[in-house]
Order: C-alpha cells, then sequence, then structure tokens
C-alpha cells in the first residue's frame, strides 16, 4: 500500500521548466491551466473532490438541515431500515442515519487525507529543499535519515504507533504522514538538483540573494507542479490507507464514522442488509478514482509532452 | 567501484537495524504497561501468577538490558523463543516467509504479464477509446481497497458459487485442511489471494509503463532510428520498450520491501499463514521476540530491495555512476 | 537488415498482433457483466435465504467408521502442553489430545475420566482417585499414578518453580502433597478445604512422565514436546501443527475409552467470525462457534445445523471506585450506579446488539450455575425516569449544558473497551447514548486488548471498563470481587471492596457442603444487587453450527471447547 507514492516521484521528475526569470512564467500556468480545462475527465474529476470537501466542511449544517440525525445518535428500535423514509439511505444495527454518518465520516476520511498530505508535503518539502539546495554533509545526514525512515517496514509503525497513540483523526494523519514523507524529501531534493543547476540560480547567488529568498522565491515555485500532483495522487492513497488501517482495527475507532470503518463495520452485515456496503464502498471508490483521474490530469496539465 | 558503494551501503544499514529495532522495542515497552503476552482475562489466574510469568519472560527488567540481551542472541544467531507459543522466532519466520514469497512473487508475475501489454498497447494507442478505457480500467481498480476487493471475491467465486453446485474456490488458508499442499490444490488457495494483489501492480504499473514510454518514444534518439530508416516496430520494441522498462524494474525492486507488508490486507483477509500475518497478529498479542525478529528481518528486506533496485538500475542505464 | 533483426521483426509483428486481439477485446462489456453478476449474486444469496429450513440430526442411522472432521476457529493455539495453556483455543485442542482425572458433562456434572473413581476425606481435605487399570499411552507405555502426581508437581513442586505454569498460583496454594501408594491410586492432600478444587483443577491433561521426567523446569517451558507432543492419552494423538493454519490430530487405537470413530480431527484457523460463517456455508469446515450477527445469514444453509444455549459468560462494566483516581469520587455514591444501571435498556440492548442471543442479568452468578438466583434483591429493570430522579435525589443536578453536576463536578467519564468485539464496541455507542439521554457525558473509547488488561489488572487509571468473563462450573467469583484482588495483577481493577462480601466468599469456599455454599451464594447475589460495583449487562449465548453429516456432538453450557467427552463418539455420515 506505500509504493505508489513513489510511483509519482519517477513519473514526475524531469518535469523542469525552463523560464527566463527562474520561475515558472504566468504563462507557464495559465498555459497549463488552459490544458487542464480542456481535460473534461480531469475537471469533473476535481470538482467532485471539491463537492465532497465542501459537504463535509458543513457537515454540521447537512446534519442540521438535511438529516436531522447527529451521527452518534442510537436508536436501537430502527435498526437495520432500508433507504428511503425519514432515513434517506437507511440506518446501521445500531439504528443510526447512514446519510448523516457518510457525510460525517467523509468529514474524517477526508479530513485525514488532506491533513496528511499536508503534513507530508511541508515536511518533506522542507527536508528536500534543504538537503537539495545546501549539498554536502547536511545533503548527506538529511538523506540518509530518509533512507531510515523509508527503511521502517511502515506496517510495523502504524500498528505499534496506532496502540501507542490513540488513533484520532490527527493523529492517525500524523502516523500516515510520519512515512509518507520520506518519500516526498526524495522528490524534492531531486527536482531541487535539477533546476540549481540552472544559470538562473547561480546568477541570483552571485548577486548575494539570501537563502531562504533564494528557495521561496525561486526554488519552491519549480518544485511547485511536482508538489501538486503528489498531492493529488497523495489523496486516493490515503484514503485508501486509512481504509485498510480500519480494517485492520488500527485506524478510526468506533462510533467515530470514518468511510473506511463504516465498510469494515458493514461487511458482518453483508447477507443482512446489503445496502449497508454500498453507500461507504462507493463513496471510498468514488473519491480515490477522482483523485487519480484528477492527479493524472493535472500532471498532463503540466507536462503536455506526455500528452499530444 | 560497485563493491565499495555496497559496502558503504551496508555500514549504514547495520545503523539502520539497530535504530529500527530499538525504536520497536521502545514503543512496545512503552505501550504495553504489565501486559503478559499471551494472558487472557482469566480467572483462574491469581495476581501472583501474574507477576511470576512476568518475570519469566523477563520482562521485568528495563527495556535497555532486555535490549542488549536480545542484540547479543542475534549476534549468536538466537533469535529467541516467541513469548506465545515457545516455539523459535527463526522456526516462525521459516515456515512463514515461504508463503508470502509464492503469493507477492505470483502476484507480481501477474502484475507484470498483464501490465506491459496493457501499458504498451496504451502508449501505441494513446488518445483512442482503446486507451481510455484501459486508463479507467486500471485507475478504477487502483480505487477499490484490497480488503474490500477480496471479501466480495470471497463472498462471489467461494460462498455464492458453492450455493449454486458451481465450480468454487477455497477462501482462506494455503492448502486444504484435509489431504491438502499438492500442486493443484495450493494454485487453487493461491487464486484469490493473488488476483487481489496482482490487481495492484497492474493498475500501477501499467499507468506507468504507458507513460515512460510515451516519454522514451518522443525523445531524440528515436526520432533519430527512425530517421535511420530502422523499422516502426524495431524502434518501439528494441529502443523503446527496452528504455521504459528500465525504470519498471525499479518500481519492482521497490516491491521487494512489500513483500513483508505490502500483501498484509490481503493476507489477512484470506488468512493466508504469510509473515505480514504473523506480523500483524504478533505486534497485537505483544510477543516481544517475534515482533523484534520480524522487524529486523524486514528491515533487511527493505534495505535489499532499496539497494537490489539501486544496482540493477545501474546495470541497465551505465549512465549511472556510484559516486564515493 | 539482417536476417536476425528480419527474426526480430517477425517477433514483434506476432506480438504486436496478440497485443491487439487482446486489446479490442470489449472490456465495458465485460466489466458490465462481472458487476451485473455481482449485483445478482448479492439477491440470490437473499432468496435462498427465504426458501430454506435447518434441518436435524439423524439418530437413526448406524454409526460409520472413519472420516474427519474439520472445525473452524478464529485464533491460533498457543501451546498443547496443558500446563502451561491458560486460553481458550490451546484448552480446546488439548482437549482432543488428553484426558485429566475428571471430566465434566454440560450440565457441568464431574465425570470420571483418567480416574474411574475418588473419595473426598471426611475433613475436606484429601481426595483420592482411584484411575482406571490398563491405560496406556499412544506410543504403548502404561500410564500410572506416577504420571499424574507429575503432571500436578509441575504446578506446585518448589522444584518446578521455574516451570512457567499459570496455574502455580492456585495448586501451590492449595495441595499440600501427592502420594502414590500404588501406581492405580492418587492420594492428593490440600493444606485447605477448597471447594472448587474437584471441579476447577481435577481436569488438566495428564503428561508422560516418561518423556518429560528427565527434563528440568527450565527446559520443559520450551520444549519440543509442548508443540509436537508425541505422545498422549485422549481419543487422539498429534499429527501435526502447521502454525496459523491448522493442527492436525489422528485417531488414537490405545486410547482407554476405545478408539474414536473419526481418523481425524483437523483445528483449523480462520480469519474472523464472518469466515467461520461462510466456511460453515461451503462446508469448507464441519464445526465452529457462530458469531450472534451471522445467525441469520445461516438460516438458507441446509446443511448447518446450529444449537444454542446459555453459558456461564458474562458481560460486565466496571466503575471506578478508587477515589484515588479521577473518576473515583463519581462512583463513590451507591445510587449514581444504581441509577446508571436504570437507565439502560438491556434488554432492547440484547436484542439489537446480540440479535436475541443473549439474556439480560438480574444476577452475578450465570443462570447456568447450580448456586443462580433468579430474583436477587434489587433489580434494575429500564426505569429512565427513576434513573433521573434517583440522580436528581443524589444531588446531581442538570446544568445549561444538560449535563448533570454535583459540588463542581461534572458526571463526565470516559467508557474503555477493547477493540475488534463488535457488540462491546456497540455496547458502548448504545450507553453513551442511553446515558447522555439522562444528563450523563459517557465517551466510548477502545483500545487494543493488552491495553485493556493492562488498564483492568495494573495501570488502572480508567473510568469505566467493559468486557466479558468466562467462568467454570464453580461458583466461586472471588477473583473479581474479593478485595484481596485489588492487588496488582489481580482482576478486582475496580477496586470494589466489601467486607461482608469478603466474608461471605471465604466462608463459601471453605465449605464442601453445597446447600451451605448455595445459601451464601444467594446473599452474595443479593448484597451484589445492591452494590453495583460492576453491573452484569447480560448473560451470552454459546451459538454452534455443525454440518449435517456430523453426528454424536453434543454441545452444551459446559461442554464447548475444552471437556467434550462425546468426542469418541462422533462420526461423519459419509465416511469421509
Amino acid at each position: 500500500m506505500i509504493g505508489p507514492s513513489r510511483v509519482a516521484e519517477l513519473e514526475t521528475t524531469g518535469a523542469a521548466i525552463d523560464t527566463a526569470e527562474g520561475r515558472p512564467a504566468q504563462s507557464y500556468w495559465n498555459e497549463s491551466w488552459q490544458r487542464l480545462r480542456t481535460n473534461p475527465i480531469g475537471m469533473i474529476a476535481g470538482a467532485l473532490i471539491l463537492i465532497f470537501a465542501v459537504i463535509a466542511i458543513l457537515a454540521p449544517v447537512f446534519s442540521a438541515v438535511l438529516t436531522h440525525f447527529q451521527p452518534q445518535s442510537v436508536d436501537l428500535s430502527a435498526t437495520f431500515r432500508p433507504p428511503g423514509g425519514a432515513h434517506l439511505l437507511g440506518t446501521d444495527e445500531l439504528g443510526r442515519d447512514t446519510l448523516t454518518r457518510l457525510i460525517w465520516g467523509g468529514r474524517v476520511t477526508l479530513g485525514i487525507a488532506f491533513l496528511t498530505v499536508g503534513m507530508a508535503l511541508t515536511v518533506g518539502t522542507a527536508f528536500g529543499m534543504a538537503a537539495g539546495y545546501y549539498g554536502g554533509w547536511i545533503d548527506d545526514i538529511l538523506m540518509r535519515l530518509v533512507d531510515t525512515v523509508l527503511a521502517i517496514p511502515a506496517i510495523f509503525l502504524f500498528i505499534l504507533m496506532s496502540i501507542l497513540i490513540h488513533p484520532t483523526p490527527i493523529t492517525l494523519a500524523a502516523i500516515i504522514a510520519s512515512v509518507g514523507w520520506g518519500s516526498v524529501a526524495r522528490l524534492v531534493r531531486g527536482e531541487v538538483l535539477s533546476v540549481k543547476q540552472r544559470d538562473f540560480i547561480m546568477a541570483t547567488r552571485s548577486i548575494g540573494a539570501r537563502d531562504f529568498r533564494l528557495m521561496f522565491r525561486h526554488l519552491l515555485p519549480n518544485v511547485l507542479p511536482v508538489l501538486i500532483v503528489a498531492a493529488s495522487l497523495g489523496v486516493g492513497q490515503i484514503i485508501l490507507i486509512e481504509a485498510a488501517l480500519d480494517f485492520l482495527g488500527l485506524g478510526i475507532q468506533p462510533p467515530t464514522p470514518s468511510w473506511g470503518n463504516m465498510l469494515t463495520n458493514a461487511e458482518s452485515y453483508f447477507f443482512h442488509s446489503v445496502y449497508l456496503v454500498y453507500f461507504p464502498g462507493v463513496m471510498i471508490f468514488v473519491t480515490v478514482l477522482a483523485s487519480n483521474v484528477f492527479g493524472n490530469a493535472i500532471r498532463d496539465a503540466f507536462d503536455p509532452r506526455l500528452k499530444t | 567501484m560497485l563493491a565499495k558503494y555496497i559496502a558503504r551501503r551496508f555500514l549504514a544499514s547495520v545503523v539502520v537495524v539497530l535504530g529500527v529495532t530499538a525504536i520497536t522495542l521502545a514503543l512496545m515497552k512503552t505501550t504495553s504497561g504489565s501486559y503478559v503476552p499471551g494472558i487472557d482475562l482469566n480467572p483462574a489466574l491469581r495476581p501472583d501468577d501474574i507477576a511470576r510469568l512476568r518475570a519469566d519472560l523477563g520482562l521485568d527488567r528495563p527495556g535497555w538490558q532486555w535490549y542488549a540481551t536480545w542484540i547479543w542472541g542475534v549476534l549468536h544467531g538466537d533469535f529467541g523463543h516467541s513469548m506465545i507459543d515457545g516455539s523459535t522466532v527463526m522456526s516462525h519466520i521459516g515456515d512463514r516467509l515461504p508463503n508470502t514469497i509464492e503469493l507477492t512473487a505470483t502476484a507480481i508475475v501477474i502484475g507484470v504479464l498483464i501490465a506491459i501489454p496493457v501499458g504498451i498497447i496504451g502508449a501505441l494507442r494513446h488518445g483512442t477509446k482503446t486507451d481510455h478505457t484501459m486508463t479507467v480500467v486500471s485507475v478504477a481498480g487502483f480505487a477499490v481497497p484490497q480488503f474490500w476487493m477480496g471479501l466480495i471475491l470471497i463472498l462471489v467465486f467461494s460462498v455464492t458459487l458453492e450455493q449454486h453446485g458451481l465450480p468454487w474456490l477455497p477462501s482462506s488458508g494455503a492448502y486444504s485442511a484435509v489431504n491438502g499442499g499438492d500442486l493443484i490444490d495450493r494454485i487453487e488457495h493461491l487464486i484469490l489471494p493473488a488476483t487481489v494483489l496482482s490487481f495492484f501492480y497492474i493498475s500501477t504499473w501499467s499507468r506507468f509503463i504507458r507513460s515512460s514510454m510515451l516519454e522514451v518514444l518522443s525523445q531524440d534518439y528515436i526520432r533519430t532510428a527512425r530517421a535511420k530508416g530502422m523499422s516502426e516496430r524495431r524502434v518501439v520494441y528494441l529502443h523503446g520498450l527496452r528504455n521504459a522498462l528500465i525504470p519498471l524494474i525499479t518500481l519492482i525492486g521497490l516491491e521487494l520491501p512489500g513483500l513483508v507488508s505490502g500483501g498484509l490486507v490481503v493476507e489477512v483477509v484470506f488468512g493466508w499463514p504469510g509473515i505480514g500475518k504473523l506480523a500483524f497478529e504478533r505486534a497485537l498479542q505483544y510477543d516481544y521476540t517475534t515482533v523484534m525478529g520480524v522487524t529486523f528481518f524486514a528491515t533487511l528486506l527493505v534495505i535489499a530491495g532499496n539497494l537490489l533496485a539501486d544496482v540493477l538500475y545501474g546495470v541497465l542505464d551505465p549512465r549511472i555512476r556510484y559516486g564515493s | 537488415m539482417s536476417r536476425e533483426e528480419d527474426a526480430d521483426d517477425r517477433g514483434f509483428a506476432q506480438f504486436e498482433r496478440f497485443l491487439d486481439a487482446w486489446s479490442r477485446r470489449d472490456f465495458l462489456k465485460r466489466a458490465g457483466g462481472a458487476a451485473a453478476f455481482m449485483a445478482f449474486s448479492g439477491g440470490v444469496v437473499e432468496f435462498l435465504q427465504a426458501c430454506a429450513g435447518s434441518s436435524n440430526n439423524n439418530t437413526t442411522a448406524t454409526v460409520k467408521k472413519g472420516g474427519h472432521i474439520v472445525e473452524g476457529n478464529f485464533t491460533d493455539i498457543r501451546t498443547l502442553n496443558s500446563m502451561l495453556s491458560s486460553d481458550t483455543a490451546s484448552n480446546q485442542v488439548i482437549g482432543l489430545l488428553f484426558d485429566g482425572l475428571t471430566n465434566q458433562k454440560k450440565d457441568g456434572t464431574v465425570i470420571p475420566a483418567v480416574a474411574e473413581s475418588w473419595k473426598t476425606s471426611s475433613d475436606g481435605l484429601t481426595y483420592t482417585f482411584k484411575l482406571r487399570s490398563g491405560m496406556k499411552w499412544s506410543d504403548g507405555q502404561a500410564l500410572t499414578a506416577d504420571d499424574v502426581k507429575f503432571t500436578y508437581a509441575l504446578a506446585y513442586d518448589p522444584a518446578y518453580k521455574d516451570f512457567a505454569s499459570p496455574r502455580r498460583g492456585d495448586l501451590s496454594k492449595y495441595i499440600k502433597s501427592i502420594d502414590t501408594p500404588d501406581p492405580l491410586t492418587v492420594v492428593l492432600t490440600t493444606t485447605q478445604v477448597y471447594a472448587p478444587f474437584l471441579a476447577s483443577h481435577g481436569q488438566y491433561g495428564i503428561l508422560p512422565k516418561h518423556i518429560l521426567g528427565s527434563m528440568d523446569a527450565k527446559a520443559l517451558n520450551t520444549a519440543d514436546y509442548n508443540n509436537n507432543p508425541t505422545v498422549s492419552n485422549g481419543p487422539f494423538k498429534f499429527v501435526s501443527w502447521q502454525k496459523g493454519q491448522q493442527v492436525t490430530v489422528g485417531r488414537n487405537d490405545s486410547y482407554y475409552g476405545g478408539a474414536p470413530n473419526l481418523d481425524q480431527w483437523i483445528y483449523k484457523v480462520l480469519p474472523d467470525s464472518v469466515a467461520v460463517t461462510n466456511q460453515l456455508k461451503t462446508g469448507e469446515i464441519d464445526i465452529g462457534p457462530i458469531d450472534p450477527g451471522q445467525y441469520d445469514s445461516l438460516t438458507g444453509t441446509q446443511t448447518v445445523a446450529r444449537s444454542e444455549f446459555p453459558v456461564p459468560t458474562f458481560t460486565f462494566y466496571a466503575y471506578q471506585l478508587d477515589p484515588n483516581k479521577p473518576a473515583g469520587p463519581l462512583f463513590q455514591d451507591k445510587a449514581v450506579r444504581q441509577a446508571l444501571l436504570f437507565a439502560l435498556d438491556r434488554n432492547s440492548m440484547n436484542q439489537a446488539i446480540y440479535f436475541g442471543h443473549a439474556t439480560a442479568a438480574d444476577s452475578v452468578e450465570p443462570p447456568t450455575s447450580w448456586a443462580y438466583k433468579a430474583k436477587p434483591q434489587v433489580l434494575y429493570p429500564f426505569n429512565k425516569a427513576k434513573a433521573e430522579s434517583m440522580l436528581d435525589a443524589a444531588g446531581w443536578t442538570k446544568g445549561t449544558d444538560g449535563i448533570r453536576a454535583k459540588g463542581g463536578t461534572k458526571l463526565k467519564f470516559t467508557m474503555i473497551t477493547n477493540a475488534g468485539n463488535k457488540q462491546r464496541e456497540s455496547s458502548l455507542t448504545y450507553m453513551q447514548q442511553a446515558w447522555h439521554d439522562i444528563g450523563v457525558d459517557a465517551t466510548p473509547s477502545l483500545i487494543q486488548f493488552p491495553q485493556l488488561v493492562s488498564q483492568i489488572v495494573d495501570i488502572r487509571t480508567f473510568d469505566v471498563f467493559l468486557v466479558g468473563f468466562n467462568w467454570s462450573v464453580d461458583p466461586d467469583e472471588a477473583a473479581l470481587f474479593h478485595s484481596r484482588n485489588t492487588v496488582p495483577g489481580g482482576f478486582n481493577g475496580f477496586d470494589f471492596k466489601n467486607e461482608q462480601v469478603d466474608a461471605i466468599l471465604d466462608q463459601a469456599l471453605g465449605t464442601l457442603d453445597q446447600a451451605k455454599r448455595k445459601q451464601l451464594y444467594g446473599q452474595f447475589q443479593d448484597i451484589m444487587s445492591d452494590q453495583v460495583p460492576a453491573p452484569i449487562l447480560n448473560f451470552t449465548h454459546g451459538i454452534w453450527g455443525v454440518n449435517t453429516r456430523v453426528q454424536g456432538t453434543d454441545f452444551g453450557p459446559f461442554n464447548q471447547y475444552q471437556f467434550r467427552p462425546w468426542l469418541k463418539n462422533v462420526w461423519v455420515t459419509d465416511g469421509k
């Protein structure tokens, strides 16, 4: 489950952007945006993620206005209601409203995904930029650290840390990010190394620009396209990792809903109430699909050589 | 040069192994409280039983002491006995590792056999309906949680087919409980888990081959080859495919560490007696010795996998040099 | 172009044709077909369930010899040494391989096994066991009183103090000496009268002294025999144990009760309770325990007969009673403990969470026990209004946020149980809601089982925990409720200290007079129903699925795992 981030790494390195100012020209972003806009499937995928994210943020509102149930409200007299009526998508084994839990579960699942991506990208970029920019012994030390992180069998870390740190959405995001940042650091370092070679950086350096200014004004914008692609693909992967951890009992613990633990929970009732299985399954599938399609679309947009 | 490079990496890996095992032990020690591995809430147990069993296992000693003893044992090739069932950790690993390799290797082979043609077709016909269809299928295959796909396959190909009196596939284990273990029997048990695991590889790798083929085909030397009048097929298969496969080999190399953890979910769903399932179950039961032993080997495998990928990459692509 | 290049080209051309043909297949059509089939199969299963009933065991057919049984469960065993084992799964397989001095019927009555009879001295201190004559180990050696003495010595003799037996605590406390006046007589003297002795300690599988007698205590802990018991005395003998997969045992022709009908019995380890149900359906396993949530999914399967009965297992939650712990002060007042229990609709819980396969509890003794008192002093039918008025009267009044508080302290706490046990998870989820309804803020928190055990026996910083407890035949519950077990390592982790209860429990352990004991345990149940330090939510049911080809099984409250005196009579109708 941990492999795919490396795919992103291998696939996207070398998508360098050459511009005179040492930053991607405005026109580069514009062109990429134009290319993305002409990709309807990619746009639909992006829109879907946006819609899900908005629903997740507004979960309390939906709960109050649309479903009139709270995710934790148990009603033992209304268990296993099929979809329809007061419960639009039915109820589960404790009489909880499936739609409400789906919305709140999306809040948890997507929240973890975005948070994890944010953390992994921040830490990974910082490490990668520092290593790539300074080189020498700093590079050596930082990259050995990255090697160590990548050498820890991720699943053990997940298991042990899930036991150590009681898994809440935030700690779970931190746990997954603690493994994921390594490959981001490698990715960024590679990109920085290739950008650094170019004349403008040397020129800026020789006129005495400060390190931080250089990194943020000149290097970061060049690395940004790669990061955006990695982030978009990462959301889908993390949803899958989180669902797998839920399945193993190491993820979000009931009664807090997440799509992963709703799906795992529904497994026992497959023959009993199969509809319990459909909704969280479909949500995971659609979101991961959208994330991957959107990620691919952005990559194609940034690097038109791959698409003619 | 290569030998020196490998030696340097080897030294670094000793540090990594020490670090990873120390972290593992520290995590277990700090979270276990006074839990005695293998002890349930059994009313027949008395307070002094629990204290005594804990001392028997050496768990009343400080973590660093325990670690030192463990390292000492490892240096002598002794990984100790499992705290749950008393058999040696090495025998556990020896039992489970072949099963995991059997499963993962099968899935990787299926993955490569399907991913390469799918990727090539996608690249050659890129932009066509075929390409789009295959893209959708492979991206969709990647979007299904593995555990979910496994459970559905069990319900369809095992339970439902059996109930209809049709030929069906066994749903758990590596061989039949009764008179199992011959080749056909093992293959039958392998089909479902290997299918689920290979789906992941097919989805990832076919996308990957497609894009690296596309990239290679747009390179200058391909154009030169074409200009020299080389047939299109030769260009595609001899030059294009070869260069596109180099990164794929790296990718497969990167899956080696996944031998231990990559198949974990599949192993759990199908009750496959592999090393990942062993590690998972024993970590939950605080079987210190087994977890430490498996962590040790898993870390070695990760390091070896990365190293192998790097070396292979160098062999296949002479432009890469191993700097000192 | 050279010849080789030509050949290459032809090869490539073939490959391309293959790719071409392959890629032109209609992917979408196939994918659509697969999806339709999956959707359809779900429907078919539901349909099949609707039109079938369960079938009964055939009792008239003549017994067939031979064949095998595959029994499924979702935990691997840990050891095959009867004096090392403390878990249900290991005991279950040990029960196939080894017989102890005694065995028990499904109602809990102790019956002869290796001992054909026994006498208890008038002072209640000495047990004299008369062994069957002519018993043999599976390797042909004679089984004698020496083997019995050796087995018990492992757990009480100081010479074996390094042997990691979980039985040492009890046995070394109560056994004074074991004598073997002749090869068929064992005289066991106890240090004090201990009522549960025969029922609790008479049934450990006897170990062969001629195999293990020469080893020292430390070597025995990791002896090969523990995983590979080459010699045994039960209905079956050991064949193989593929860890994480299965244990296979085969017919023991030298079994003193006569060779069993079956050739083989296989204990198979499955991923989870859903897999047990699935494989009962497919016939991959013949016998397996059924999760309450899976009961209905077997209704349509004609090849599986289900049996259900109450078992001596209860689910309970315990209040933190140690006043020095953060939540301790909340539960010191008996009224709070009682009110919280009144607020739980335990009948609905059983219906929804256990799908009706559990019995609501009124007493701390299980209904399967001879000491069970159906109606103890205080009963707790669901009564929300009463719960609220009790809390009001006790001074816990609702604040503006709807949460009750007293003297600035809110009635707010966390409830823990182990992750992965669905019924317990659901129970906490329901309790959160039910208590929220009366103004109590209780938050469920799921932790891993080792952490839960640590919390109960050692760390003890919990507010409320919920677990299940599995009792044996004897009604003694001192392990949970006696104040001496509040020490570290004891299961009375909720710090319940009641002198009266201690006295009753001690008195009941110190007499062999069952009538007297019954009366004492009656008092115990009355006091506990009033004090409710750890309210019992329900008594669970044992549910077993058995393939209809299997005959002669007779599961019951005390014949589930380890004790199955009918093992040798089990046979399969198809002889396979």
